[in-house]
């Protein structure tokens, strides 16, 4: 189990605010880069903003995830605030009991689908205590990854002998949001592209090993079709790089005569892209985390963000070769202690409008070498 | 009669069970059937087999494919590979592939090397999601028929096996079955068959069954009862006289051997009637067969009634009856009883309304019950019958010494008279005919003798019948014949062509119709003329046989030859005979000559039949006469002619011819054997 730090910071929080005690109930694995980053940027912010994060993990394991859930719900003490993640759908009795309980939830991330979206409807309606949800536009983020492959493919004229710039997508599975999201980004872009074909949508788990198979697998049944493979499109950074194994294996030489792109903003990815091999890496989502704790802060403080909406979706950015060097060592040392996550409160006034660009977090950014202004 | 080794080539032919006949008809039908029922049967199911193992891959097929089809579409080949793998659990499947859709095989399975695969399917398999469809590849399975072979081969050794139980089971049965409910009644009626042929009696068949082996031995007791009551019946009839329903000759010997055999006491004596009725043919001539019959059963009964429980009556046939009394005191009893018997039967009867009295003769034996030879007494007993039918007709003749002697006697004639004529010991004699008024002598009369070497000379009276009963009538008679052809020869040559030879003719040769020839033929060869001959015949040669015995004289008269009646006045006498018959001649019996002159009947009598003669024109002899006065009473009668002992015997031709010679007066006198009676008497 993650403990967050308390580190009160001053003069970021209003003189009457008082204490916040959070609770997140973690859906990914111990060791898991984005989660664990999510979990961090959410104490980091914690700390600057006066409250108090608690972090337990579920090990990916949906069950134990209800389990940890309820019992914070059980407790005599309760907390202010339980962030939760609908991964799997497994949230909603999360949710539920926590509307019994009288604990305010915001969902991360993942938020209600299908048959509970229309069951519960939108946040603050059926299940008061359900203050909303943060998350990404990763469909967008699938879209320009995309895009960035086409880009490149049509300069190299990568196209296929029946003149079609092939491209392999790989998602992380068919189920969840995230994924269903950047996923329908890909095939945004690709429609567009009436010379662009995916060939195949292959699910790797979100794992590196499976996407190194899958891709294998697919680079043999090209070679088999005569297909020219121009570009890997992967939904994830573990997953891209293991389409890059794949690649060399086959002997491609990847940002030679193949681009392979990815998301997370990984460390390793940020490595492969140094080194020219991954086009790109989209992401930084994993702030997510820290962004929540601003919005709760906001809340408690009476400034509500729901005043735009209950739903706050937060872009995200794309790190290539050209902007590498300005958040490559913030992720590469998770120094998330150097973002000012209190310079991206809502203004008075102004409740529930927020600026979370990767603009304003380079200029929030202390420089590493001390505290930042 | 039949040896061993004939016994084996005629051996009856093996007998062939019927039981085990239906079980060779039927048990290898039925097997037959059986073994192509299963194995049609078990083809079928064989083919339906293949079917449902061909369509079970199949689906197999076509469900693996659809398992498979996301992973190969989304290049799972590890999934790829363990969703293939999980079909291998199918022992039928000998090896499965996986192809993509560029025909490189994706995953490949190959279970036991030693299964052979004889069959293969292939299926496509396809992926489609929200928006496309699309060929992803092929599913190959190579699969095997072992295990439907095998179990195939293991049911069909098992419907063999249960085949084979079963037919064993079916012949077991049949063969119990068909002994219960063929075998069985078979037996028993062969049983009872057997036990009837060997003593005779019809024994039933013990079958209790109602089926149809039981109709059939109830139908076969039914006829054994019938055969039963049959033989009985035909026992009975063989035993019975069906007239009069008394006991045959057949049971005569059985009762004689019975009494021979159980008597009490062998001194007993047993009184044998042999009972004969008189002139029973003259009952049945006058008043038909039918009359004749229920004569025979009124006498029957009388018998029946006549006697004691312990005596047996029986009719040994025609008006022949025995009647046996096992016991009586002496031979006067006997007599006394057989007496009885006659009295009995001489009780009048009616027949077609006219009252008859009918008349018996019996012969008497009796001996003691030990006597050896007991089984004679009917022939003894028929000794004295025949005595009494000869003697004394209606009365009882005793059998004694003489009257066996009598028999034996006769016996030894009979049985002689073969040597007799070989031996020509018959010797004819003449005795003369004279005419009354002139006393001349107008013929002869040829008498036959037999000079026996034992017994001597033997007249007429006592051999003629035998020669009668032997058949040797015709041969007597051309004997005769012949020596009185002879004898008119040397009349001739003696100087006496005139004297005519009367022969007598028995009754039989008036049926003889070669006589006439014969007479002619025997005239020729002596250069006699028949009309030398005269032939004597008696009116019982006329009763029997009235045509032929008509046509036989008119031949004989064609001849030349001359017609006498003999003996006439003691029989029929018939007046219509004397008119109808072509005769010459009558002969007056003795009988009324001997009381002449005092009989004044007599004279009566014999006057009328003079009369009667001058008449018809019909020449009258009268015969015996011994005295004078009685040749005068004839004379004065109007009789023509005379014939007698006062004129001359009998006497061998030689010894007539000598007295012929010397003959001079009416007194003359010829030794001869003083022997009567004289022919036909």
């Amino acid at each position: 189990m993650a403990c967050g730090i308390l580190m009160p910071l001053g003069g970021a929080v209003a003189a009457d605010a008082r204490r916040l005690d959070i609770v997140f109930v973690n859906p990914g694995k111990t060791g898991e880069v984005y989660w664990d980053m999510v979990a961090q940027t959410m104490q980091a912010a914690g700390r600057k903003l006066d409250a108090h994060v608690e972090v337990l993990t579920s090990e990916r394991n949906y069950r134990t995830m209800q389990e940890l859930g309820l019992g914070v719900l059980a407790r005599p003490d309760k907390p202010d605030f339980l962030i939760l993640s609908n991964e799997e759908s497994a949230a909603v009795p999360v949710l539920e009991a926590a509307e019994a309980a009288g604990v305010k939830t915001l969902l991360l991330s993942n938020t209600l689908i299908g048959e509970d979206a229309v069951r519960l409807g939108p946040p603050r309606q059926k299940l008061k205590t359900w203050l909303g949800d943060i998350t990404t536009d990763l469909q967008t983020a699938g879209a320009r990854m995309a895009n960035a492959l086409i880009s490149v493919a049509r300069a190299e004229k990568w196209q296929s002998p029946d003149g079609k710039i092939h491209i392999l997508g790989i998602g992380g599975d068919e189920i969840t949001p995230a994924s269903i999201a950047r996923n329908a980004g890909l095939k945004l872009a690709v429609d567009a592209a009436p010379d662009v074909v995916v060939d195949r949508m292959l699910f790797a788990n979100w794992t590196q090993s499976e996407a190194e198979q899958v891709t294998t697998n697919y680079l043999s049944w090209a070679s088999r079709k005569e297909i020219r493979p121009a570009g890997i499109w992967a939904g994830n950074d573990p997953m891209a790089l293991g389409a890059l194994r794949a690649v060399t294996a086959a002997g491609l030489m990847p940002g030679r005569n193949i681009e392979v792109v990815g998301l997370n903003w990984s460390e390793d990815a940020l490595r492969e892209i140094r080194a020219g091999r991954l086009l790109l890496t989209d992401g930084g989502h994993f702030l997510l985390g820290g962004w929540s704790i601003v919005l709760l802060r906001d809340y408690a403080d009476g400034c509500d963000f729901a005043a735009v909406s209950p739903r706050v979706e937060v872009k995200t950015s794309a790190i290539t070769r050209d902007n590498l060097a300005s958040v490559g060592d913030l992720i590469k040392t998770r120094g998330f202690d150097r973002i000012d996550f209190s310079r991206f409160r809502a203004k008075a006034g102004r409740c529930g409008q927020y600026d979370f660009s990767v603009n304003a977090l380079i200029s929030s950014l202390a420089r590493p070498d001390g505290l930042g202004d | 009669m039949t040896g061993p080794d004939r016994d084996v080539q005629a051996a009856p032919p093996r007998l062939r069970s019927v039981v085990r006949a239906m079980i060779w008809a039927t048990v290898p039908v039925l097997l037959l059937v059986q073994l192509l029922a299963s194995a049609g049967v078990e083809a079928s199911s064989f083919w339906s087999q293949i079917r449902q193992l061909d369509a079970r891959i199949a689906r197999t097929a076509e469900s693996r494919g659809e398992l498979i089809a996301e992973p190969l579409w989304k290049m799972r080949y590890d999934q790829v590979t363990s969703v293939l793998n999980e079909i291998m659990h199918d022992e039928t499947i000998a090896a499965a592939a996986v192809y993509d859709d560029t025909g490189v095989a994706i995953a490949r399975v190959v279970a036991r090397p030693s299964v052979q695969a004889v069959a293969e399917i292939s299926r496509p398999i396809n992926y489609s999601n929200g928006n496309i469809t699309v060929q992803a590849g092929r599913i190959a399975i190579a699969y095997s028929y072992a295990t439907v072979y095998a179990d195939t081969g293991s049911r069909l050794l098992l419907l063999l096996v249960v085949g084979l139980l079963a037919t064993f089971a079916t012949m077991v049965a049949m063969r119990i079955s068909a002994n219960i409910f063929i075998g069985k009644p078979l037996a028993a009626i062969m049983s009872a068959i057997q036990r009837s042929k060997q003593d005779g009696r019809a024994y039933p068949a013990d079958i209790g069954s109602s089926n149809e082996f039981g109709q059939l031995a109830r139908a076969f007791n039914a006829m054994q009862d019938t055969t039963s009551g049959a033989l009985d019946r035909l026992g009975h009839m063989a035993a019975h006289d069906p007239l009069t329903g008394l006991p045959n000759r057949r049971s005569l010997s059985e009762r004689l051997a019975d009494l021979s055999g159980a008597a009490g006491s062998p001194d007993s004596l047993i009184a044998f009637c042999f009972i004969d009725l008189d002139d029973f043919k003259g009952i049945n001539d006058t008043f038909g067969h039918d009359a004749g019959d229920k004569l025979l059963v009124h006498i029957s009964e009388r018998l029946r009634e006549a006697i004691e429980p312990q005596d047996w009556v029986a009719r040994l046939g025609g008006d022949e009856f025995v009647v046996i009394r096992p016991e009586v005191s002496n031979e006067a009893t006997a007599q006394a009883f057989a007496r009885q018997l006659l009295d009995a039967i001489s009780e009048p009867i009616r027949l077609h309304d006219k009252q008859v009295v009918p008349r018996a003769s019996i012969g008497l034996a009796v001996r003691r019950a030990g006597d050896p030879e007991l089984s004679h007494l009917p022939a003894l007993a028929d000794i004295a019958l025949y005595h009494a039918k000869s003697k004394a007709p209606g009365t009882v003749a005793v059998l004694d010494e003489a009257l066996q002697r009598d028999y034996r006697r006769r016996r030894d004639l009979e049985l002689a008279i073969p040597t007799g004529f070989a031996e020509g010991q018959f010797e004819v004699w003449y005795q003369s005919l004279v005419d009354l008024e002139s006393h001349a002598v107008a013929g002869l009369e040829a008498l036959i003798r037999w000079r026996h070497p034992e017994h001597g000379l033997i007249g007429p009276g006592e051999f003629l019948p035998l020669i009668e009963r032997s058949g040797n009538n015709a041969r007597l008679t051309r004997y005769v014949l012949t020596d009185a052809c002879r004898a008119l020869q040397r009349l001739a040559a003696a100087g006496k062509p005139q004297i005519r030879i009367a022969i007598n003719l028995p009754p039989s040769e008036l049926a003889d119709h070669s006589l006439a020839a014969e007479l002619r033929a025997t005239c020729l060869r002596f250069g006699v003329a028949a009309s030398m001959l005269e032939l004597e015949i008696t009116e019982g040669s006329l009763i029997n046989n009235i045509a032929s015995a008509s046509e036989t004289l008119h031949r004989l008269r064609r001849l030349g030859a001359t017609i006498a009646l003999d003996d006439f006045g003691t029989g029929y006498s018939s007046l219509a005979h004397l008119r109808r018959f072509p005769l010459d001649k009558v002969k007056i019996d003795k009988a009324f000559i001997s009381e002449i002159p005092d009989s004044a009947e007599d004279k009566a009598i014999v006057g009328i039949i003079a009369s009667l003669a001058g008449t018809l024109g019909l020449t009258l002899v009268a015969e015996g006469i011994e005295r004078p006065e009685q040749a005068q009473a004839m004379r004065e009668m109007g009789v023509r002619f005379g014939q007698g002992y006062l004129y001359q015997r009998p006497q061998p031709l030689e010894a007539v011819l000598q007295w012929l010679e010397g003959q001079r007066g009416s007194d003359s006198r010829v030794d001869s054997p003083s022997i009567a009676p004289e022919f036909a008497a």
